[in-house]
């Protein structure tokens, strides 16, 4: 079983080959990471095949841990664990990962950083194998980082471009929020428990004091809300979609934003030990599946419609684990990999031909696009939860474990949120492929974009009949919907799909959207100001923080410096005053020995007149006084 | 007969001498001091033979002395007229008082 190792090994090496070549190798070798992933898709099929049937029994079938550090007493390791829900999610991420791969292939085709963008691609996809197999918190908050890092390198891929740059800062500052969580939440575990394997800390959790244990739940729900862009730290994933598309289908819809989804259904022991975590993931659930949806209702840019709308189901993930639906919940979010993984693959189709992202240039596509209109429509029914596509049966498992659960509120708002998503998704594909075209030269995408996304169209619309079995593979007793929700929850669908058909989709439809911004003045300001998070962490936080750094460059500027130059100045002044003395002390004295060194010299110069004769009277005069001088003496 | 003692050799070096010194101090001529230096030499020879003969007559110190400073004087006038010589080629005069070239 040691093969399961390699899965994320793999695209790690891939990637450790493909950094430190040039440019232009890497480009050429950027087939190595579709390689790479592809050999992890392989490897995990068989760690599939060997979790099969799955259940109960099936728990931790491959662990292995080694040992990588001591910190303080702290063991820490790299360890793999897989079991059924591992097990599952490593075939989610690689059949996504190799699709996108493939599709990227072609629409990546062009740009001329194209091997760093499948070195990244790859790391991601490393890192995500890593965290869904981490078998402690530790690892797992390494591969968390891992891909936060690939998440901001790829949406400010074109970081030539300002908006891309400005979006991957505050993914990746928006996402940090919530990190620190993760990180004070890692520290109470090990305070608690001496331990970060799952096992020691998932078994200990009912013993805890119940205060200990919601912190360390809350805390952790903290950094997944930061992760899986839930209300109040989603506003980053509508600005990632600056990065390129087939990123985001990965990245910002498939795997990395149901990071945080995963690490609450995995530390779901601390959320039930807690029970007041888990009603407030049902409430940050709730709130972010219908405010993502209603602002996903009147964007015009087609990857930001996609990305409230992930952000919506991600909050009917959580809504599901908050009910008590967690096999709901991990359900939804293979289903939703899948399918909304294939709407973004068409949205770059889509993107690519018609050379905006702006829906109200759209239009007509269908005739020109047929194979992207069908497949993309059937992504957007199963988004709309229609039967017998995935969604429907995601969603109506939902909303079962809400109903069954007693959470009527949280019933009907799900259900309203689902109405809201069928009236979007029919929005975006009427006004995309109905409708006047507004251009003639619209080409269908190439086959190898297409391949992978009739791939995941099949898997979208066949994967909903394994509900049962997915349930009883994680060990939960499988069932079919309840006929009654099921019913309604379609007929909510069909509302919502009537009601867009109504306002977009008729032949005399009114093409211009000013419709409703008339109907709903202040409701339509509103939402299409985003509730206003943006402004108000505008507001909020970065002014006073910008506000704040000027204030302490001011104080810094005046204070500070006028401290530091103070002291220079003073300095100056012992140099000058050292200067002076130099030159009317030391250099003067010099100076006076040579003048007066000087004047000797030319006062005595004139006795030495060259006459031989003179200087002979003076040797006379000179040996007449001496021989006075001996005469003297003598007497 | 009259006996000569030393104090007249004595007496007459001392002229001799003074003619000398007078005659190198106070000539312009090159030449004329040259010859002054060598008066004031015969003088002090003549002291030296006086004394010798006077005060250790079994000795003849002074004598050798004499001869010595006599061939040493006459080198030495040999290389003062030279000396003279290469002068008077380079100024064309031999007159003291006007070779001041080292004047201070």
């Amino acid at each position: 079983m040691a093969y399961v190792a390699l899965i994320p090994l793999l695209p790690a090496l891939a990637f450790a080959v493909l950094a430190p070549l040039s440019r232009r190798a890497r480009n050429r070798m950027r087939w190595l990471g579709v390689g790479a992933v592809g050999a992890s898709l392989a490897l995990s099929l068989v760690a599939f095949s060997s979790v099969w049937p799955g259940g109960q029994d099936a728990d931790a079938l491959y662990h292995a841990s080694w040992p990588i550090a001591q910190v303080g007493g702290a063991d820490l390791s790299l360890g793999l664990l897989l079991d059924p829900v591992s097990a599952v999610m490593l075939l989610v991420v690689t059949i996504v990962a190799v699709c996108v791969q493939l599709y990227s292939l072609a629409y990546m085709r062009d740009d001329d950083r194209v091997g760093w963008y499948f070195g990244v691609l790859t790391l991601f996809t490393a890192a995500m194998l890593a965290l869904v197999l981490a078998d402690n918190f530790f690892m797992l908050y390494m591969a968390w980082e891992v891909m936060g890092l690939c998440s901001y390198l790829l949406i400010g891929f074109w970081h030539e471009q300002e908006a891309p740059r400005r979006a991957s800062q505050k993914a990746f500052l928006t996402t940090r929020v919530g990190d620190v969580g993760f990180a004070i939440a890692l520290a109470i575990i090990y305070a608690t428990v001496g331990s970060f394997e799952f096992t020691a800390v998932l078994g200990a959790a009912g013993s805890w004091a119940p205060g200990v244990a919601t912190a360390i739940a809350l805390l952790l729900l903290f950094a997944a809300m930061g992760k899986s862009a839930q209300v109040p730290l989603h506003v980053w994933l509508p600005d990632a979609m600056a990065g390129p598309t087939p990123a985001s289908a990965l990245i910002h819809a498939a795997t990395m934003v149901a990071a945080g989804v995963y690490l609450v259904g995995r530390a779901l022991p601390i959320f039930e030990a807690s029970g007041v975590a888990l009603s407030v993931t049902m409430l940050v659930g709730t709130i972010t599946a219908l405010l993502g949806g209603l602002m996903a209702m009147v964007q015009h840019d087609i990857k930001k419609v996609l990305a409230y709308s992930t952000i919506s189901q991600l909050g009917y993930m959580f809504l599901a684990i908050g009910v008590g639906g967690a096999v709901a919940g991990t359900f939804h979010l293979v289903t939703h990999a899948f399918f909304k993984s294939l709407l973004f693959l068409g949205a770059g189709v889509i993107i690519h031909a018609s050379h905006t992202q702006d829906m109200r240039e759209m239009g007509g596509l269908g005739r020109h696009m047929r194979w992207t209109a069908v497949t993309f429509g059937i992504g957007a029914l199963a988004l709309a939860g229609v039967f017998p596509l995935s969604g429907f049966w995601s969603k109506d498992e939902i909303l079962d474990a809400a109903w069954n659960g007693g959470h009527y509120a949280v019933f009907f708002l799900a259900l309203a949120a689902a109405f809201v998503t069928a009236f979007y998704v029919a929005r975006l594909w009427f006004r995309v492929f109905a409708g006047p075209a507004q251009t003639d030269d619209l080409e269908e995408g190439p086959a190898t974009m297409l391949l992978p996304m009739t791939v995941l169209t099949v898997i979208t619309a066949t994967i909903g009949f394994a509900a049962p079995a997915f349930s009883s593979f994680l060990g939960h007793e499988g069932h079919w919907p309840d006929p009654l929700i099921a019913i309604s929850s379609s007929a909510v669908a069909f509302a919502g799909l009537g009601v867009g058909w109504w306002v977009y989709g008729r032949r005399d439809a009114a093409v211009d959207t000013n419709m409703l911004k008339e109907r709903a003045g202040l409701v339509y300001t509103v939402i299409e100001r985003k509730f206003y998070f943006d402004d108000i962490y505008e507001h909020l936080i970065i002014r006073p923080y910008i506000w704040a750094a000027e204030a302490l460059a001011r104080f810094d500027s005046e204070h500070v410096d006028g401290g530091v130059n103070g002291v220079a100045t003073a300095w100056c002044r012992v140099a000058e005053a050292a200067w002076w003395f130099d030159v009317n002390v030391v250099d003067r004295m010099v100076n006076e020995v040579a003048h007066a060194a000087r004047v000797a010299g030319s006062n005595m110069r004139r006795i030495q007149t060259g006459g031989v004769q003179v200087y002979q009277r003076y040797v006379l005069g000179a040996l007449v006084l001496f021989m006075l001088w001996i005469v003297v003496k003598g007497a | 007969m009259m006996q000569v003692g030393p104090s007249a050799f004595l007496a007459l070096a001392a002229v001799l001498f003074t003619l000398g010194l007078y005659g190198a101090v106070a000539r312009k001529s090159a030449v004329m001091v040259l010859m002054s230096l060598e008066l004031m030499a015969v003088a002090v020879n003549l002291n030296l033979v006086a004394l010798s003969r006077f005060i250790t007559p079994s000795e003849m110190t002074g004598q050798f002395f004499a001869i010595f400073t006599m061939v040493v004087s006459a080198a030495e006038i040999g290389l003062g007229l030279a000396l003279v010589l290469a002068i008077y080629r380079q100024t064309r005069t031999i007159e003291l008082s006007s070779i001041d070239e080292l004047k201070g």
